[in-house]
């Protein structure tokens, strides 16, 4: 039987804006130091250029990465004591060049419950467009989060 | 980078093994600006949370499974990475990330390769697991 969940559903239809961020050389170069990305695209102009872009690119997941600096507010779930972050999906839309100017767009997705064998847990996801200084889309991100009786 | 047309269903992408580092943890919750004390660079914090040690965030794990891929089929080759976090992953052990293709199709004049990634450890313990969906070159 679904279970009846309490949280402040007057969130959804929400956007929450947040950016812009600067996707410079040094964001990039740590972002790949960290994760001993090598690829020559996201490490150089030379490199980008050669696999067929007008200049250095980003990894395709570092849209995920500012996410979280979209201040989000919170759902309110009457439910679990401990939250962990549960999934995320990317769906990388147009290249991120080093210099871009990135906007992003968060809205409340979904709330939903889920029983299987550890017990119930109590989904919240989040949805994130993210945009570039010429309008265009570049990311699709989803985060979903789990409270946990 | 593989042609379509050299792909089979059923092919392995990787296997690929990488240790997530204190350093590289560190480093990445810097880029990231995680909020500090956390999980993930302070022991107190991740013992707190009911964790056995530090651990690697779920979005470094998301990183490290895009880069399978992008150094599989070229830097703007994923259409779709879908990722659940399955259990924590701990820092400085092994870790080995692979694929297996599990669809081929055309799709609006692109050649799409669907697959099941999944980064596991030396016990067999599935850390991270998902769905991606990668655009390659046909000839």
């Amino acid at each position: 039987m679904a279970m009846e969940l309490e949280y402040d559903r007057s969130l959804y239809g929400i956007e929450h804006v947040a950016g812009p961020f600067e996707i410079t050389d040094e964001i990039i170069d740590r972002a790949n130091s960290s994760t001993g990305e090598t690829g020559p695209a996201f490490i150089s102009d030379a490199g980008a250029k050669e696999a067929g872009y007008r200049g250095r690119i980003a990894p395709p997941t570092l849209c995920c990465i500012l996410v979280r600096q979209v201040s989000l507010p919170d759902v309110k779930v009457k439910f679990g004591r401990t939250q962990m972050h549960a999934g995320q999906r990317v769906e990388p839309k147009a290249p991120v060049y080093a210099g871009d100017r990135l906007t992003a767009s968060s809205h409340l997705k979904d709330v939903y419950a889920k029983t299987g064998r550890s017990g119930t847990m109590v989904f919240v996801v989040w949805e994130t467009t993210f945009t570039n200084q010429d309008g265009q889309v570049v990311a699709e991100v989803q985060e979903s989060f789990a409270k946990r009786e | 980078m593989p042609y379509y047309d050299e792909i089979e269903l059923g092919d392995e992408i990787g296997p690929v093994e990488k240790v997530a580092t204190d350093e590289e943890v560190a480093n990445f919750c810097d880029v990231w600006g995680a909020p500090k004390p956390n999980r993930f660079t302070d022991p107190d914090v991740a013992a707190k949370a009911g964790m056995p040690g530090t651990i690697v965030p779920g979005i470094m794990t998301m990183a490290m499974m895009a880069q399978l891929l992008t150094d599989w089929g070229g830097p703007g080759s994923i259409k779709d990475l879908d990722l659940v976090f399955r259990q924590p992953v701990p820092h400085n052990r092994p870790l080995t990330l692979a694929a297996t293709i599990t669809d081929l199709r055309e799709e609006d004049g692109e050649n799409l390769v669907e697959c099941d990634i999944l980064m596991t450890g030396t016990e067999g313990e599935r850390y991270v697991g998902g769905k991606a969906i990668v655009v390659v070159a046909g000839r």
